[in-house]
């Protein structure tokens, strides 16, 4: 099979008409129909709104494009490494142990609580993470995502402890937060910070995590000090991720979908895989929540449930173009 | 072609009382012990011996990749585990037995990441054109734009050796480098590692087959799989005597116009153990 050139003059004007166009369509859609609402709702509601959807959606994407990356794994996705799970533990034990009221108490614990997990992930992967290297053992690629796994599962089983301690009253705000939507979105701004700075921490060396993903041994003898790089791609990763989820708890599909989408677009060096997966999960995100707070108005649905019914479509007819074209 | 085929002088390279233990575990089999010998610029080495003798693990160690268990291999006169990895690129590249190719990429763009590496001065078209070249040079440049995923076993590990190669470092460490190739692709591989040596180049590579091995050698590092080793210029390492005791069956050589013609009866009786 033969792979075309990257296509990036094309992926970028795309990308410069498809953004404004989805931030336009987020702006003007409501529950009451179309139209430019008044400068309050703009301003208070679908601005805030539409730009943490964009933000968490990018910061997802970047999330997934890096695991798959340096895990070398095309299923990898943000809530792989357990780092979704710390995140919901986090802010259910904040919106338990603070008392009621207190600002941004979810957020901070699910910062907190990513941390931890990612602390966890870490430590307990640390010597499968540099032991790649001797292409007569086993990499540790597969050891993180267990761990990371196997967290996920133990953040399970917190949350459900913490939900069958919570009071009666708590209760109400706990699912709230793990159905995580963007309805709760009260601060849109520290999921962009996150996302950019994660950017930048691992754009610099972006061709490294090609080599990387083309085996340990073979990057280190590039000159990749090989479990350095995998750690500081990782801890971007997770900042993205963890501020994503603080902001609109574990949002599915956008992590692990969006990079294949650019990927099947012929956009495969990591350089550009990273920040048009970031664009489109962006994008795709601020869309799927106008749908999701439009479609059933005046009621919502959750993102995620949006997402998944459009992104997995337009994933499968990717695929399927592309074994065609072969 | 560029007018040189390396990069910088030419590399020395050399095992310091070199021990190698099997995985890498100090109570694992030894696979030598006690090893010094020079590799010298100009000089093709074949490794050689039976399955699990140390062959993948002794290229692995002169890549710098695993800690020898008692010695040390030296490149220029550096400890290699001293030297940094960067700095090790530029004078040494290093072939896999398997390569992971995890998500789709062009034939072209896996050689160009060892361009970027070695030479991070290019243009992307310069390390695109270097790249393509290369390709080429081992045949596979119709399929230059392919993905190396759709590629076959041969086809897969020309793109491997094109990438070993466009390092441009002058130590060339390759393991199994002719597992999959034909006749006409070994032979194309043979002119290029004649070349490369003939330049100054020094390579390093385990093969299986004993006939290829005396084609492409000027010296042989024989295992036995017992954790003794034998080296030397290919016409002293290269006998019956030796290869029999190696690979513990009868291996029969003739001599034909000072070559050497290496056979296994394999349907003798005293072969069937």
């Amino acid at each position: 099979m033969r792979l075309s050139a990257p296509p990036l003059a094309r992926a970028s004007m795309v990308a410069a008409l498809c953004v404004p166009a989805a931030m336009l369509i987020a702006l003007t859609s409501g529950t009451s129909g179309w139209g430019w609402p008044q400068s309050d709702i703009l301003w208070l509601l679908r601005f805030p709104r539409a730009m943490a959807a964009f933000g968490v959606g990018a910061a997802l994407a970047l999330g997934g494009a890096v695991i798959q990356l340096v895990t070398r794994n095309p299923l990898g996705e943000p809530h792989v490494l357990g780092i979704t799970g710390g995140a919901s533990v986090g802010a259910l034990a904040a919106l338990m142990l603070l008392p009621m009221g207190t600002r941004f108490a979810a957020e901070g614990g699910a910062i907190l609580g990513a941390m931890l997990a990612m602390t966890l992930v870490f430590t307990l992967s640390w010597r499968a993470l540099g032991r790649g290297l001797s292409p007569v053992t086993q990499p540790g690629t597969v050891t993180v995502l267990l761990i990371g796994m196997m967290l996920s599962a133990a953040s399970s089983a917190l949350v459900a402890i913490l939900l069958a301690i919570a009071s009666e009253q708590q209760l109400r705000g706990l699912l709230f937060w793990l159905l995580g939507d963007l309805n709760g979105a009260s601060l849109w701004w520290p999921v962009w910070v996150a996302a950019i700075v994660a950017l930048l921490m691992v754009l610099p060396r972006a061709h490294e995590l090609d080599w990387l993903a083309r085996g340990d041994a073979w990057a280190w003898t590039l000159g990749v000090p090989v479990a350095q790089r995998r750690r500081h791609a990782l801890a971007a990763a997770s900042l993205a991720i963890g501020l994503a989820v603080a902001t609109a708890g574990a949002v599915g599909f956008v992590g692990l979908v969006a990079p294949h989408v650019v990927r099947l677009c012929g956009l495969r060096s990591a350089r550009l895989l990273m920040p048009f997966s970031a664009l489109f999960g962006g994008a795709f995100l601020v869309v799927a929540d106008t749908v999701a707070r439009t479609v059933v108005a005046p009621s919502q649905l959750p993102v995620g449930v949006v997402s998944a019914c459009v992104g997995v479509p337009l994933f499968v007819w990717l695929l399927l173009r592309q074994r065609s074209a072969r | 072609m560029t007018t040189t085929l390396f990069h910088g002088a030419p590399a020395t390279c050399s095992l310091d009382a070199l021990t190698l233990h099997a995985g890498g575990r100090a109570d694992g089999r030894v696979l030598c012990s006690d090893l010094s010998l020079q590799f010298a610029p100009g000089e093709r080495w074949v490794v050689l011996g039976p399955n699990g003798a140390g062959k993948s693990t002794l290229i692995a160690a002169l890549a710098g990749l695993s800690a020898p268990h008692a010695g040390a291999v030296h490149i220029d006169g550096v400890p290699i585990a001293r030297a940094r990895a960067q700095a090790l690129a530029q004078r040494r590249s290093w072939c896999p037995q398997f390569w992971l190719d995890p998500f789709a990429a062009a034939a072209w763009e896996t050689v160009a990441c060892a361009i970027e590496a070695t030479h991070p001065e290019l243009s992307a078209d310069d390390t695109q054109r270097a790249a393509r070249e290369w390709l080429a040079q081992f045949d596979m440049g119709v399929l230059a734009d392919n993905d190396v995923r759709a590629l076959s076993g041969g086809e897969r590990q020309r793109v491997a050796l094109a990438t070993a190669f466009a390092q441009r470092a002058p130590l060339v460490l390759l393991d199994e480098p002719t597992a999959h190739l034909d006749w006409a692709h070994q032979v194309l591989l043979r002119d290029v590692l004649f070349d490369w040596s003939a330049a100054g180049g020094t390579i390093v590579t385990a093969v299986h087959d004993i006939n290829l091995a005396w084609t492409i050698a000027t010296h042989a590092l024989l295992f036995n799989g017992r954790g003794r080793v034998r080296w030397g210029t290919r016409e002293d390492i290269l006998t019956a005597e030796l290869l029999s005791n190696a690979y513990d069956i009868d291996i029969s050589v003739r001599n034909e116009d000072g070559a050497r013609w290496f056979r296994v009866e394999l349907g003798a009786a005293e072969n069937r153990r």
